[in-house]
C-alpha cells in the first residue's frame, strides 16, 4: 500500500456525462457541489475533460447517437477509473424504457460500477454512491480489503 | 603566402571564380568550382586570422584608376536601368550619386589626389572578424545553392538555365564583401559599398518577375541613398579640411574622433556614413528593400542576411562608433532600439515564414546597431558576438526555410503544420535554429543579455529592448507551435537530403552549439580585440568557460562600488539544455499503445491517427486548426504608419541635432 | 554552506512548500466561497494520484516539453538561491513560459491551441514586466546579480514599490487567477475545457503541476527580494501578496486575454516605466 494507491482513494476527480436524461440528475449532481454538500471535502473535483478524469458520471439512458459518444470518452480516461450510473434512466433506461431510440442503461455500454437509483437521484444519495465508488476503488488498489 | 596575395585571394579569386561560372555552363563544373573557391575562402580567412593587424596599399596606381573607372561604369548602369524601368526613384539617386562625384573628381580637380590615398586597406581584428563570418558562413551558403538553384529550376521548369549568370553574381558578392570589411580608403569603400548594392539588386531581381524586378529595384534606391549619403560625407571631408584627402580614410576619421581634433566638423559625415550603414541594415524606415528581398531564391536571403549586405551596414556603424559625439551616439541608439521594437512586434502577424525571418533579422540588426551607440565596451562586445551568432543563427534558418520549401512548395506558415512528421529531420534542424534565436545557453540569448546590460545608459533604448524582447519570444514560440502540431502517423520516415543541403545545414548546426559552448574563449581570444579595435578594453568579460562581467563595466555599477554586474554560466545552461531537451528526446519513447486520439468532446472519427470528427448529421470533418497573427492588433496595415512616422521623425531629429551642432 | 547542499535543499524542500501554499489557496477559497473545503494535504493526494494514472498522450513531442518546462523552471529557482544574475533568470523563466506553450501546440487539439495561444498573450503581458523589474533592481542597486540586493542595506520597496504593484499582477497571472487565468484554469470551465492542460494528463499532468509549484514559490521568492534586509520581512511581504491574490481570485471574473494584454501594458508596464524613468534620473542627479 503505497502513497499512490492512498492517494488514489482520496483523490477523485469526476466528469459528468449527460446521455438523453430529462436533466433532472444533471441538476442534482451539480447540487452536490455547492456549499451545503460540498463534496470538495473529499477531493472530489469536477473536471470537464475525460483526460483527466477517474470517476464517470454518467446520468440519462443510452441512445444509439451518444452510445459511441460515451464509449470514446471512457476509452480516453486513464486507468485506474470508475464508471456511476446516476439515476432510474441510467440504470436501466428509466421512463424511457423501450422508447425507439433508446438503447438501454449504461451497462449496455460500458461496465458500471457502482448504480445510485432515484428519479431524481438525491444529491445524498448521489454522495453515497461516489463514496461507495471509492471503497471499491480502495479494494482494487489494494488499499482496503 | 603573403598579404598581397591573401587579400587577392579574398577579393579577386571570388570575382575570377564568378567569371568561370558564367562561362563554363555545366552543373558539374560549376559545382566543383564552387566548392574549391568556397574551400580557399575558408582557408584563407584562416590565414587572415593568423596573420593579424596590418595595412597594405597596392604599389601600382593602376588600381585606383580601375576602381574610378568601374565606379562610372556602376553609376551610369543604375541610369541605365532607372531609365529602362522607368523608375525615376532609381534614376534620381543615381544621379545624386554620378553628378557630385563627377564634379568633385574632375571639376574640382580632386581626381589624381583621391586616387593615392593611403593605406587602402587596414586588416585589424574587427575586419577579420568579418572576414571569418563572410568567408566561412558565405561559401557555405554558395555551396548549398549549388542543388537549390537545380531544383528551384527544376521546378519552374525553365528552358534555358539562368543559374550561371546567378552563381556569377553570388560568388562575387563575397569578393566586394571582403573588400568592404577590409578598406579603409574612402574611396575604394564607397566602390565595394556599390559593389554589393549592384550585386544585390541582380540577385533579388534574377528570377524576372515584375514583383522580382520591382524588389530589386527598390532595394536598389534605397541603397544609393546611401550611396549619395557617403558621397557627400566624402565631399564635406575633403571641403572642410582645406582640400586634402586626409581624412578619407576610415583609421584617419576614427583617430580624429578618438582625439577630438576636428571638434564638431566631424559629427555630420559621421552622422552621413553611419546613416548609410543605416540603410543597408535596413534600419526603419528602410526596412522596405530587405523585406522585397524575400522573393529571391532562398540562398540569397540566406546571403543577404546572415553575412553579407545588411552585415555590411552595421560593420560600417561599429567602425565609426570611437567617433560618435555621444548625443549622436544616443540618437543611434534610439533609433536602432525602435528598430528592434517595431519589427519585433510586426513579425508577430506575419503569415509567410521568410516575412518572420526577415523582420527578425531586422530587429536583430536593431539591436546590434543600438549597441553600437550605446557605444561602451559592453555593448561594443554585444554587438560583434551578436553579428557573429547572428550571422551563424540566421543562415542555418534560411537555409531550413530554403529545405522546407522544396519540400513542401511552400513558404507560408500555415502550410508548414505537421513538418515534424512529413520531414523529421528539416524539422528537428529548424527547430533547433529556432531555439538558438532567444533560448538562454545559447549565443543570441547571450548577445541580447550582455546589451540589456549595457543598454541603461539610454533608458528609452533600454525600455524599447525590454518591449521587443518579449514579442521575440512570441513570435518565435508561435512558428515553433506551428511545426510541431501533428497528429502523429504511425511508422514515419527520416526524409533523404542531398549532399549539398546537408553539409551547410549540419556544418552550421555544429557551429551554433561549438560557439555557443565556448562562447567564453571565443570572447577572449578573438573576440575582445575586435572590440579593441572600437573602445578601449579595460575588463575580462570571460572567466574560462563562462561570461563574467565585472561591477566596473557600466558607470552607474562603478559608482555604486559593486564587484559584480552579471554572471552568465554558459557551461551549466547548456547542460540544463541537454537535460531537459536532448535527454527526454533520447531517452523517453512512447509506445504505440500509449498514443490516444485527441479530446473532441468524444466525437473524433477513428483511431490516433486521423484527425476527423463527426459533424453535422454525422458528416466526417477534418479538424483544421488555424495560427494566430494578432492580426488586428500587431499587423502592417495597422502599424506602418505610426513605424514610418516615428522612424522618420527619429532620423530627422538625428539629423536637426547633427547639423545644429556642426555648425 | 556549500552551493551544491543549497540546490540540494531548494530543489527538495520548494515543491512542499509550494503544495502546502496550493492546499492553503483551495482552503481558502472554499471558506470564502462558504465551503468546507478539501484537506490541506489535497494537492499532495492529486500529484500522486496522477503519478500513479496510466500514461497516455496525443502527441510523440509533447513530454519533451514538458520536462523542459520542469527543468527551466527548476533552473530558474537554482538561480534565485544561488543568488545569480536576476536578468538571466527572467529570460529562463521567460523560455520556460513558451516551453509550456509549445507543449500545447504539440498536439492537434482545439482546446490545446487556444490555450497555447492564450499562454503566449500571457507570455506577451508578463516578460516586460519582469524584465523591467530586472532593469529597475538595476538602477537602484546598480548590479543584476541577486548577491547585491542581499548586500544592500534600504529595502527595494521603499524605492521600487510601482515595479513591486507591476510584479503583483505577475503573480496573478503566474498563479493562473482570475481575472487572468485564461490559458487554463483551476476549474472546469466548458468553452475552454482545460485549456492547455487539455492533452496533458497522469503523470505529465503531475509534472506540470509540480513544476507550478516551483513556479509559485519562484515569484513570491523574487518578490521577497523586494525587503531582502532582513528576509523574513521580504517573506511575509510574499505570504500577505500570495493571500491578497486569493481575495483577488475571488471577486473577479475572468477577462478576455486582449484585455489582459491591454492592461498589463497601459497600466503594469508604465508602473515600470516611469519608476526607472525616475530613478534614472535621480542617479544622473548624482553624477553631475
Ligand atoms: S432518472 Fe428521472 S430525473 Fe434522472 S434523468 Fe431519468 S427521468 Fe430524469
Amino acid at each position: 500500500m503505497g502513497i499512490i494507491q492512498v492517494s488514489q482513494v482520496k483523490s477523485p476527480w469526476i466528469m459528468h456525462f449527460c446521455n438523453s436524461s430529462c436533466n433532472g440528475c444533471d441538476i442534482e449532481v451539480l447540487a452536490c457541489l455547492t456549499p451545503l454538500y460540498d463534496v470538495e471535502r473529499f477531493g472530489l473535483v469536477n473536471m470537464g475533460n475525460p483526460k483527466h478524469a477517474d470517476v464517470l458520471v454518467v446520468t440519462g439512458p443510452v441512445n444509439y447517437r451518444t452510445a459511441r459518444v460515451l464509449k470514446n470518452l471512457y476509452d480516453q480516461i486513464p486507468d485506474p477509473k470508475m464508471v456511476i450510473a446516476v439515476g432510474a434512466c441510467a440504470a436501466t433506461g428509466g421512463v424511457f424504457h423501450n422508447c425507439y431510440n433508446i438503447l438501454g442503461g449504461v451497462d449496455k455500454v460500458l461496465p458500471v460500477d457502482v448504480y445510485v437509483p432515484g428519479c431524481a437521484a438525491r444529491p445524498e444519495a448521489i454522495i453515497d454512491g461516489v463514496v461507495l465508488a471509492l471503497q471499491k476503488l480502495s479494494k482494487a488498489v489494494g488499499v482496503a480489503k | 603566402m603573403s598579404l598581397e596575395w591573401m587579400l587577392a585571394v579574398a577579393i579577386l579569386l571570388p570575382l575570377i571564380a564568378g567569371i568561370l561560372v558564367y562561362l563554363i555552363r555545366h552543373y558539374q563544373t560549376r559545382g566543383l568550382i564552387v566548392i574549391v573557391t568556397a574551400v580557399v575562402l575558408i582557408v584563407n580567412s584562416i590565414y587572415f586570422l593568423r596573420w593579424g593587424p596590418d595595412t597594405f596599399t597596392p604599389g601600382s596606381p593602376m588600381w585606383g584608376t580601375i576602381i574610378t573607372i568601374l565606379d562610372y561604369a556602376m553609376l551610369l548602369f543604375y541610369i541605365y536601368v532607372g531609365l529602362s524601368l522607368k523608375n525615376w526613384l532609381v534614376l534620381l539617386f543615381a544621379l545624386t550619386q554620378v553628378i557630385p562625384l563627377a564634379w568633385w573628381e574632375f571639376g574640382a580637380g580632386a581626381s589624381t589626389a583621391l586616387e593615392k590615398i593611403s593605406p587602402a586597406f587596414v586588416i585589424d581584428q574587427l575586419s577579420i572578424v568579418m572576414v571569418m563570418v563572410i568567408s566561412i558562413i558565405g561559401s557555405l551558403i554558395c555551396v548549398y545553392a549549388i542543388r537549390y538553384m537545380y531544383d528551384h529550376e527544376e521546378h519552374k521548369k525553365l528552358e534555358k538555365s539562368r543559374q550561371p549568370r546567378f552563381f556569377f553574381w553570388l560568388v562575387m558578392f563575397l569578393g566586394a564583401m571582403n573588400g568592404l570589411v577590409l578598406a579603409d580608403n574612402l574611396m575604394w569603400l564607397y566602390f565595394f559599398w556599390e559593389v554589393t548594392t549592384l550585386c544585390c539588386f541582380q540577385l533579388i531581381a534574377h528570377d524576372l518577375t515584375k514583383e522580382a524586378i520591382n524588389n530589386g529595384a527598390r532595394a536598389l534606391w534605397m541603397n544609393s541613398i546611401g550611396g549619395t549619403a557617403m558621397v557627400a560625407a566624402m565631399m564635406y571631408l575633403y571641403f572642410t579640411n582645406g582640400n586634402s584627402v586626409d581624412y578619407l580614410t576610415l583609421s584617419n576619421i576614427i583617430e580624429a574622433g578618438r582625439n577630438g581634433s576636428l571638434g564638431a566638423t566631424l559629427m555630420l559625415p559621421v552622422a552621413l556614413m553611419c546613416f548609410t550603414g543605416m540603410i543597408k541594415a535596413a534600419q526603419m524606415p528602410f526596412q522596405n528593400w530587405l523585406l522585397g528581398a524575400m522573393v529571391a531564391p532562398t540562398p540569397v536571403s540566406a546571403l543577404l542576411h546572415s553575412s553579407t549586405m545588411v552585415k555590411a551596414g552595421v560593420y560600417l556603424v561599429i567602425r565609426l562608433a570611437p567617433a560618435f559625439d555621444p548625443v549622436l551616439g544616443v540618437m543611434v541608439a534610439i533609433c536602432g532600439a525602435f528598430t528592434f521594437f517595431a519589427a519585433s512586434v510586426l513579425a508577430i502577424s506575419q503569415t509567410t515564414g521568410k516575412r518572420v525571418l526577415a523582420y527578425s533579422t531586422i530587429a536583430n540588426l536593431g539591436l546590434i546597431v543600438a549597441c553600437a551607440g550605446i557605444n561602451t565596451e559592453l555593448s561594443i562586445s554585444a554587438a560583434i558576438l551578436l553579428i557573429i551568432f547572428h550571422a551563424i543563427s540566421k543562415g542555418l534558418l534560411f537555409l531550413c526555410a530554403g529545405t522546407i520549401e522544396h519540400q513542401i512548395w511552400s513558404r507560408e506558415i500555415e502550410d508548414m503544420e505537421g513538418l515534424a512528421e512529413k520531414a523529421p529531420l528539416t524539422t528537428f534542424i529548424t527547430i533547433t535554429g529556432m531555439l538558438s534565436m532567444f533560448l538562454p545557453p545559447f549565443g543570441m540569448l547571450l548577445g541580447k543579455w550582455m546589451a540589456l546590460e549595457a543598454v541603461y545608459v539610454v533608458p528609452l533604448a533600454a525600455i524599447l529592448f525590454v518591449l521587443a524582447s518579449a514579442a521575440t519570444m512570441v513570435f518565435w514560440a508561435k512558428w515553433l507551435g506551428r511545426l510541431l502540431q501533428v497528429t502523429p502517423r504511425l511508422g514515419r520516415k527520416i526524409e533523404s537530403l542531398s549532399l549539398s543541403y546537408t553539409v551547410p545545414l549540419w556544418s552550421l548546426f555544429a557551429g551554433i552549439f561549438a560557439f555557443g559552448i565556448g562562447v567564453a574563449p571565443l570572447y577572449d581570444k578573438f573576440v575582445r580585440a575586435a572590440v579593441g579595435n572600437v573602445v578601449t578594453v579595460q575588463h575580462a568579460f570571460a572567466e574560462g568557460w563562462n561570461i563574467l562581467i565585472p561591477g566596473a563595466a557600466t558607470t552607474l555599477s562603478a559608482e555604486k562600488g559593486i564587484e559584480m554586474l552579471g554572471s552568465y554560466p554558459v557551461w551549466p545552461l547548456f547542460i540544463v539544455f541537454a537535460v531537459a531537451i536532448v535527454l527526454p528526446l533520447l531517452l523517453v519513447s512512447l509506445k504505440p499503445q500509449e498514443l490516444r486520439p485527441v479530446y473532441l468532446c468524444g466525437e473524433q472519427a477513428g483511431d490516433v491517427d486521423t484527425d476527423e470528427w463527426y459533424g453535422a448529421a454525422d458528416q466526417k470533418t477534418k479538424l483544421e486548426l488555424g495560427g494566430y497573427y494578432f492580426k488586428g492588433a500587431a499587423s502592417e496595415e495597422a502599424l506602418n504608419t505610426w513605424v514610418y512616422l516615428i522612424a522618420i521623425a527619429l532620423f530627422v531629429i538625428m539629423f536637426g541635432i547633427v547639423v545644429g551642432v556642426s555648425l | 554552506m556549500n552551493p551544491v547542499w543549497i540546490v540540494i535543499i531548494a530543489i527538495v524542500v520548494a515543491p512542499f512548500i509550494g503544495g502546502l501554499l496550493a492546499g492553503i489557496d483551495r482552503k481558502v477559497t472554499a471558506r470564502l466561497q462558504g465551503r468546507y473545503g478539501p484537506p490541506l494535504l489535497q494537492p499532495f493526494y492529486d500529484f500522486f494520484k496522477l503519478l500513479g494514472k496510466s500514461k497516455i498522450a496525443t502527441s510523440r513531442t509533447q513530454y519533451v516539453w514538458i520536462i523542459s518546462y520542469l527543468v527551466f523552471m527548476v533552473t530558474c529557482l537554482v538561480f534565485l538561491v544561488l543568488q545569480l544574475d536576476l536578468l538571466l533568470l527572467v529570460f529562463l523563466l521567460g523560455f520556460a513560459g513558451v516551453s509550456f506553450a509549445l507543449a500545447g501546440f504539440s498536439t492537434k487539439s482545439p482546446y490545446s491551441h487556444f490555450g497555447a495561444n492564450r499562454e503566449l498573450l500571457q507570455i506577451l503581458s508578463y516578460e516586460p514586466i519582469l524584465l523591467l523589474a530586472a532593469l529597475g533592481v538595476y538602477a537602484q542597486v546598480g548590479s543584476f546579480n541577486i548577491s547585491e540586493i542581499f548586500k544592500q542595506q534600504t529595502p527595494l520597496l521603499t524605492s521600487l514599490w510601482p515595479i513591486f504593484i507591476a510584479l503583483l499582477v505577475v503573480l496573478t497571472i503566474k498563479m493562473r487567477k482570475s481575472p487572468f487565468d485564461i490559458a487554463t484554469s483551476h476549474h472546469g470551465h466548458q468553452e475552454l475545457v482545460k485549456g492547455i492542460m487539455t492533452e496533458i494528463s497522469g503523470p505529465y499532468y503531475a509534472l506540470v503541476t509540480l513544476t507550478e509549484w516551483y513556479e509559485l514559490v519562484l515569484v513570491l521568492g523574487i518578490i521577497s527580494l523586494f525587503w531582502a534586509n532582513p528576509l523574513w520581512v521580504g517573506i511575509l511581504i510574499a505570504f500577505a501578496a500570495f493571500i491578497l491574490e486569493l481575495f483577488v481570485d475571488n471577486i473577479n471574473a475572468r477577462m478576455t486575454g486582449g484585455w489582459m494584454v491591454r492592461f498589463c501594458w497601459a497600466i503594469a508596464i508604465v508602473f515600470c516605466v516611469l519608476n526607472i524613468l525616475y530613478l534614472y534620473f535621480i542617479n544622473m542627479k548624482g553624477v553631475l
